[in-house]
């Protein structure tokens, strides 16, 4: 009996210490990415004083949205969103490692950024006016357009055959709002991860996969079983959190994704990140030298409805 | 024997096992440890005489009992930050970690507290007689010779907290804290599409191995638990 | 103190009607919860009692795979892992969360319902069988009502969990209370009104099911063990 009491007694005072250690840095951060060290900065404005002294960013990401930010099969934190995380770095200290990533998910990386664990999100925010009012947005990084994935045999083909339908996509996402103003006969069936309606989609739970383009197109190409519709609708773009009243973090990051634009270097993360016959399909859907991205502030898209 | 394991596998049992059980048990260690103090300490107020004490720890114990532990962990993970700035207490800016271990904690202390309740009434009258007339006041009396005694009964239901706390600790992965069952639906989410890995320029994924890793999951749980519910089997046998 | 001074009853008000609709959910999820622990616990708790072959050893292994894993783990397990094994296992979600719920709450029901029906002294039992009682006359009218006593307040607190584990049916998007409440948190991020919401209403609802409990204990309570 005394024997146990100790052991019981010795293994509560490992779990105690462990955790003293642990706790601190449960995600850990990035790791070393070898390669370009390219073109360190045309004139970038000072950077947010607490990053700076800190000399590495915080920033937040998702890690269950592939190909955005995920786990990859090195266990490491990768993804479209990581990658513009790791220049944000780069372009800062000179190196792709100086930044601490943190795992966020929808529901939380609003909190995320409030509580002050990350100084930004990068992590496929939509913008929304809703969101506005509590958060900023930086300009816009991604062009995300709303497609219908499908089963192979479904009779679905456009918008208007949504009437009375089960659709799938993810909770608190402009399409969840879309689909509630304007497919009143339909059901939603909503999951937190994209994944999570794809399975819907896939086990038959749902008729039809509402979301963006950049997810559709890569399950589509992969599985015989599904196919996109041609459709496109809701064209809103994904922004990064910044928190209200920094103004500083908002110039900088600003001016860090319009320089990326200009040297073209989102499409080169795109190009990393995607498979390369999808290519073609995604030649708008980044920030370009030459094109134009702007929210549509005034506007409510998701109560746009077609006709 | 890992060899064998197919080859999408292996990355995915490295990940689960050695962030996710890693993260698990720190969560449940820390939890099952404050539950203890706290419910040791709020069980033996249960005891005493003063009713004010008595029904302010009673209330405790019936609203972290009471709650479901997600609603708990909610509380503290979303609510407790939006006045932290307000209360000038940085310290209710709970990351994911904490608000799961915190949430864990409030559920276990209360468990504790009843089952400490119970055994400390267990003990005679006659031992609190006999400390105090060899000159312990109250806490010596139940420092050295209640509680002592008293652990003997506890052990079987803290026993059980463990298994309790362990398990519950999946609920962290709603809240995003990378524990086995969030390894696991990281994992199988980028199986479920494909992907680039960028050394090799290769595409990976896009098929579901849900079944396989949920599975793995619940043998993982049931491999860790089962020998803990028979050792508080055995023990609850030995008390009688 | 603006967030507390900004509390905003009115927002509750305004959403009256997707919690209402949400508490719904939770209350129907919970009485399938319920009635299904309550009918496996009863009928495998007896086949655990009286050791009926084959039977008996399967319910412990069903009785120990639950009890040893967390039912979040099996929610998902039912919502994502059966429809990969073969199409027919396709359920929608609100059949897992009943089906998960009750797969659970069955378990514990089951050794709930085996120790009381052990408990029932072998003499009744023998006294029964010498009045010329068939085995299943016996079991209802001297197993059931003692050991069904006995078993009272051990599965009546399985109840009261199988009614808390609903809110854990958020994490597959079935609309009830606790998701509800989390989809306007995500939306509006009025985080304090929605929180005190799900605590007051958790917290009545438990508490009153508790009362009721002792209540009922307190009726059904078997003479002798007063």
């Amino acid at each position: 009996m005394k024997r146990l009491l100790f052991a019981v007694a010795l293994v509560a005072l490992a779990g105690a210490v462990t955790a003293a250690l642990g706790v601190a840095a449960p995600w850990g951060g990035a790791r070393a990415d070898r390669g370009a060290r390219a073109g360190a900065a045309t004139k970038l404005p000072p950077l947010p004083a607490e990053v700076a002294q800190r000399k590495r960013w915080k920033i937040g990401v998702k890690c269950d949205s592939p190909p955005f930010g995920y786990i990859n099969r090195q266990n490491k934190v990768a993804g479209f969103d990581v990658d513009v995380a790791k220049r944000f770095a780069e372009l800062s200290f000179g190196k792709r490692t100086r930044v601490s990533f943190t795992c966020v998910t929808t529901p939380s990386r609003i909190p995320a950024l409030q509580r002050k664990d990350v100084d930004i999100i990068i992590s496929t925010l939509t913008w929304t006016s809703a969101r506005e009012e509590i958060i900023d947005y930086s300009y816009p990084y991604y062009n995300a357009t709303g497609r219908l994935l499908v089963p192979n045999n479904s009779s679905i083909r456009r918008l208007t055959d949504l009437r009375g339908k089960k659709i799938a996509t993810t909770r608190g996402s402009i399409y969840d709002r879309y689909i509630g103003n304007c497919f009143g006969s339909a059901t939603k069936v909503l999951t937190d991860s994209p994944v999570g309606a794809l399975e819907n989609l896939r086990s038959g739970r749902a008729d039809v996969f509402m979301y963006d383009d950049t997810f559709l197109l890569g399950v589509a190409a992969n599985d015989p079983n599904l196919k996109m519709t041609t459709h496109k609708f809701l064209a809103v773009p994904y922004g990064i959190g910044i928190r209200k009243g920094e103004p500083a973090t908002k110039r900088w990051v600003d001016a860090a994704i319009r320089q990326m634009k200009r040297k073209d270097e989102f499409w080169a993360i795109l190009r990393r990140n995607s498979p390369r016959q999808f290519w073609r399909f995604f030649l708008t859907n980044v920030p370009r030298p030459k094109t134009k991205e702007a929210y549509p502030r005034g506007r409510v898209p998701e109560n746009e409805c077609p006709s | 024997m890992t060899n064998r394991l197919p080859e999408w596998a292996q990355p995915v049992v490295d990940y689960i096992i050695h962030v996710g059980l890693k993260n698990t048990l720190i969560i449940a260690s820390t939890s099952v440890v404050l539950s203890v103090v706290i419910g040791v300490v709020l069980g033996t107020l249960l005891t005493l005489d003063a009713r004010l004490v008595r029904s302010a720890v009673r209330l405790y114990i019936e609203i972290w009992r009471g709650l479901p532990i997600i609603v708990t962990i909610f509380l503290l993970y979303f609510a407790l930050p939006t006045v932290s700035d307000e209360l000038h207490f940085p310290a209710l800016d709970l990351d994911p970690m904490r608000a799961a271990i915190l949430g864990l904690a409030l559920w276990g202390s209360a468990q504790i507290a009843e089952a400490t309740r119970g055994a400390v009434q267990s003990i005679p009258r006659e031992q609190h007689e006999a400390a105090a007339a060899l000159g312990f006041g109250w806490v010596g009396r139940h420092t050295y010779v209640i509680l002592p005694q008293a652990f003997r009964r506890l052990l079987p239901p803290l026993v059980g907290l463990c298994v309790g706390v362990i398990q519950n600790s999946t609920l962290a992965s709603i809240i995003g804290v990378p524990e086995v069952l969030e390894t696991a639906q990281r994992s199988a989410n980028r199986l479920a599409v494909p992907t680039v890995d960028p050394a090799t320029l290769s595409i990976e994924g896009g098929d579901s191995h849900a079944l396989e890793i949920y599975l793995f999951v619940f043998f993982l749980f049931f491999v860790i638990s089962f020998p803990l519910t028979r050792l508080a089997a055995y023990l609850e046998r030995r008390l009688h | 103190m603006t967030v507390f001074a900004a509390f905003d009853w009115q927002y509750i008000w305004d959403h009256r009607q997707v919690l209402a609709e949400g508490l719904k959910v939770t209350l129907e999820l919970a009485a399938i919860g319920i009635a299904g622990s309550f009918v496996i616990g009863l009928v495998l708790g007896a086949c655990r009692a009286y050791r009926i072959p084959v039977i008996s050893q399967l319910a412990g292994v069903y009785v120990e795979l639950i009890r040893n894993t967390p039912i979040l783990v099996q929610i998902f397990l039912i919502a994502y892992g059966l429809p990969r094994l073969t199409k027919t296992l396709q359920f929608d979600f609100f059949f897992v969360a009943c089906l998960a719920l009750i797969i659970w709450g069955g378990a514990f029901n089951t050794e709930n319902f085996r120790a009381g029906f052990e408990a029932v002294p072998k003499r009744y039992r023998e006294a029964a069988f010498a009045l010329g009682f068939s085995r299943i006359q016996t079991f209802l009218n001297i197993s059931l009502p003692i050991g069904g006593r006995i078993a009272l307040p051990s599965s009546l607190n399985t109840y009261v969990s199988v009614f808390k584990n609903t809110a854990l049916m958020t994490a597959i998007s079935v609309e009830e209370l606790t998701n509800v409440a989390k989809q306007s948190i995500d939306l509006d991020f009025r985080t304090w009104e929605m929180i005190l919401v799900l605590a007051v209403t958790y917290l009545t609802l438990v508490w009153l099911l508790s009362i009721l409990i002792r209540l009922l204990e307190r009726r059904l309570a078997l003479p002798e063990a007063a």
